[in-house]
């Protein structure tokens, strides 16, 4: 019996194998170009990713092919997409892209979505020496591996909390609570916060922390609305940045400033949430009043997607293609040499002039932005601001 | 088959896959290996739940402690012994706790052994942040994946070798009297706690030990990556589609399942879990006896 079944399992092995096998295109001399990556479309990486970057890889190579093909050091060839769902899994993560790059030889990859993501293919980015520009990873700890393929374009929670930190400053707060999420990014945040308010001269007079999936915050923001703070800042996730929004206008928390992070930046925030959220500062980088080329960005993914885009990161994984794409039209698909492009080049993108320097962005600057009636206006640095901001906060409505 | 011959032939089935890695490419690689991770969590699922009818959900706890262990170990202990150690941790956590919880039964069981992971991953992510400072950990100079893969084998072919021991021992049959009767074994002079006890360990020590073998491919471990309650509802789901009562059962239904979820995904990146949804439901209400009554039924066919 066991024999039987062993062979019977042996036979599944192969076939399956053979059936693989049969994914890989054959290699033709005008080939389309091959673009792969993994990427949550089911488990809880989805939301995120589906809002940030998936849509973002679908437009651009649809735009491209529209436009004849991608560039590739002159030449034009069309772009072909090989996007696969990670599952919201590590381990299936990893194994799509050894796939991808060990066995389907793809001309190019493109990140998954998440810092715990990126962390995750960094390994094999330069086993198999493929560049990556990521638009949804952050914190010190990723560029602190110095993996000469890998390209964080998203700016780092420094400068985004030292950007906070200027602009409260010259509004001349005085002192802050805060809370964050016990999670990488949350701790990141919190650390780069108190070192800059502590520059800053504005003092930290509460700082609770917890845990991911927090169900309630009433009782932290009640404390803290007790003690009066000038500003108040949650560096939270998605959720979470819903919940105390919600709660802090239940309890009639309003203080001078009211900053919370991942998730303010996405319109869904401003749709649920309604006019109540007038005055709400966060993570943001742009909206379409940035520039002519942010207004274009942000028409077509509403022609695509009949969505918008969202006005932090969103933009960022558009950049992040269009760095590629100017890398590839240079110096073609030797990846090596499209490496050392992308580190040493610079690229014209839609959040602006980016250069990398040891694999960080080092040209996009820390930004804060707040919701003023239907869009996430920038109103800091001044030199980016789309509009003055409202300080003191309104009252909740 | 006697004991002996099934050992034997778990030992010769392990050394003819150790040769994968010369022959397989990275991805076929790694593929193998999830087959191996899952045939190793399921077959020790089903020793234990399988036959005493106890419905374990804790198998992410135990896989999320034994990674947790590398993410501690990595780096100061060799791999090799990090390994084992996770394994331990995990057993001794099941220990404790199972004598704590494994008088209850039905739904308060199943509930309970899911609230442990929700509960070791909430006090790692306070002791790490309180202590350490930190909540994810970042691993570097992870070892080969062939080395990754033969660890996995190894620990994959002890786990069935395990299974294949308990249930020709003495054990395996006071779990078997504790899934038919609990009450009457006990009567009939079973140490029935201590017998449950001894399993539930034994299936952690192999998910722990899993756990922290795998662990190493993923660079950064943190907790809500690594305490993954679809871990373990896979392996729920692995083994009773395989067969619980069976040890064959879920080993084959693990390498069905991992290579047909894979197979669907990549061809249908969009449609695949309805897909194998679909197939899922076919499976239960035409199969409840799992993968492994086939063969029965093959069996009488030719007879």
């Amino acid at each position: 019996m066991r024999r039987t079944l062993l062979k019977a399992a042996v036979a599944v092995a192969l076939g399956s194998a053979s059936a693989f096998a049969g994914l890989a295109p054959a290699q033709a001399q005008d080939a389309p170009v091959r673009i792969g990556y993994a990427i949550a479309r089911t488990g809880p990486w989805a939301a995120g990713a589906q809002i940030t970057q998936e849509p973002n890889y679908i437009m651009w190579a649809e735009q491209v092919n529209a436009a004849g093909g991608l560039n590739v050091k002159g030449k034009k060839r069309k772009v072909e997409l090989i996007g696969l769902d990670d599952r919201s899994e590590a381990e299936t993560m990893v194994r799509t892209y050894e796939k991808l790059m060990g066995s389907d030889k793809v001309d190019l990859i493109l990140p998954p979505w998440g810092t715990g993501a990126n962390f995750a293919v960094m390994p094999l980015i330069q086993k198999f020496g493929y560049p990556m520009v990521a638009p949804t990873a952050t914190g010190r700890k990723l560029l602190g591996m110095k993996n000469p393929y890998f390209f964080a374009i998203l700016q780092q929670p420094d400068l985004m909390m030292d950007a906070l930190g200027e602009f409260l400053k010259a509004r001349n707060v005085k002192t802050a609570a805060v809370i964050h999420v016990d999670e990488l990014f949350g701790l990141e945040q919190a650390a780069a916060l108190e070192k800059s308010f502590k520059e800053k001269g504005i003092r930290i007079i509460e700082k609770k922390s917890y845990p991911l999936g927090v169900k309630d915050l009433k009782p932290v923001l009640n404390d803290i609305k007790a003690k009066n703070p000038d500003a108040f800042v949650a560096l939270s996730y998605p959720p979470d940045t819903f919940l105390v929004t919600a709660q802090a206008r239940e309890i009639a928390f309003n203080p001078k400033a009211f900053y919370a992070s991942v998730g303010t930046a996405f319109p869904v925030y401003r749709d649920k949430m309604g006019p109540a959220i007038e005055g709400v500062m966060g993570l943001g980088t742009l909206n379409p009043k940035s520039s002519p080329a942010a207004k274009a960005y942000f028409d077509a993914h509403m022609a695509r997607h009949k969505k918008e885009p969202d006005r932090w990161a969103s933009a960022h994984a558009w950049a992040a293609l269009q760095v590629m794409q100017q890398a590839v039209a240079k110096v073609g698909l030797d990846r090596k040499a499209l490496r050392d492009a992308i580190a040493g080049g610079e690229f014209d993108t839609v959040i602006g002039k980016v250069r990398f320097r040891n694999g960080e962005n080092a040209t996009t600057p820390g930004v804060v932005s707040q919701w003023q009636g239907r869009e996430f206006e920038v109103v800091w640095p001044p030199d980016r601001a789309t509009a003055p901001a409202l300080h003191p906060k309104p009252a909740w409505k | 088959m006697t004991l002996r011959e099934l050992l034997g032939a778990i030992a010769a089935g392990a050394l003819a896959l150790a040769a994968l890695p010369w022959l397989a490419s990275d991805f076929l690689l790694s593929l193998a290996l999830t087959c191996l991770m899952y045939i190793g969590l399921a077959v020790t699922w089903a020793m234990f739940s399988g036959a005493t009818n106890y419905l374990s959900l804790a198998t992410s706890a135990f896989f999320g402690i034994g990674a947790y262990v590398t993410a501690w170990g990595f780096g100061s202990l060799p791999y090799a012994l990090v390994v084992p150690l996770g394994g331990l941790a995990a057993a001794a956590f099941a220990a404790l706790v199972g004598a704590g919880i494994l008088h209850l039964r039905g739904a308060y069981f199943a509930v309970l052994t899911f609230g442990l992971g929700e509960l070791v991953r909430h006090a790692i992510t306070y002791s790490e942040k309180t202590y350490a400072h930190t909540v994810g950990r970042v691993l570097q100079d992870a070892p080969e994946s062939s080395v990754v893969y033969w660890t996995v084998l190894l620990v994959a072919a002890a786990a069935v070798a395990a299974c294949a021991a308990v249930r020709a021992s003495r054990l395996g049959l006071a779990l078997a009297g504790i899934g038919a009767d609990e009450e009457r074994a006990q009567t009939l002079g079973v140490d029935t706690r201590a017998a449950k006890i001894t399993a539930f360990a034994i299936a952690a020590f192999f998910a722990g030990a899993l756990g922290a073998a795998v662990a190493v491919r993923w660079t950064y471990i943190e907790p809500a990556s690594v305490f993954n309650p679809f871990i373990g509802f896979q392996t729920v789901l692995i083994a009773m589609i395989g067969g619980a009562q069976t040890l064959a059962g879920p080993m084959i239904s693990a390498v069905v399942f991992s290579l047909l979820t894979e197979l669907l995904r990549l061809q249908f990146p969009y449609a695949y879990l309805i897909v194998l949804g679909v197939l899922l439901i076919v499976l239960v209400l035409y199969l409840p006896g799992g993968l492994a009554s086939l063969v029965g039924r093959w069996r009488r066919v030719r007879a």
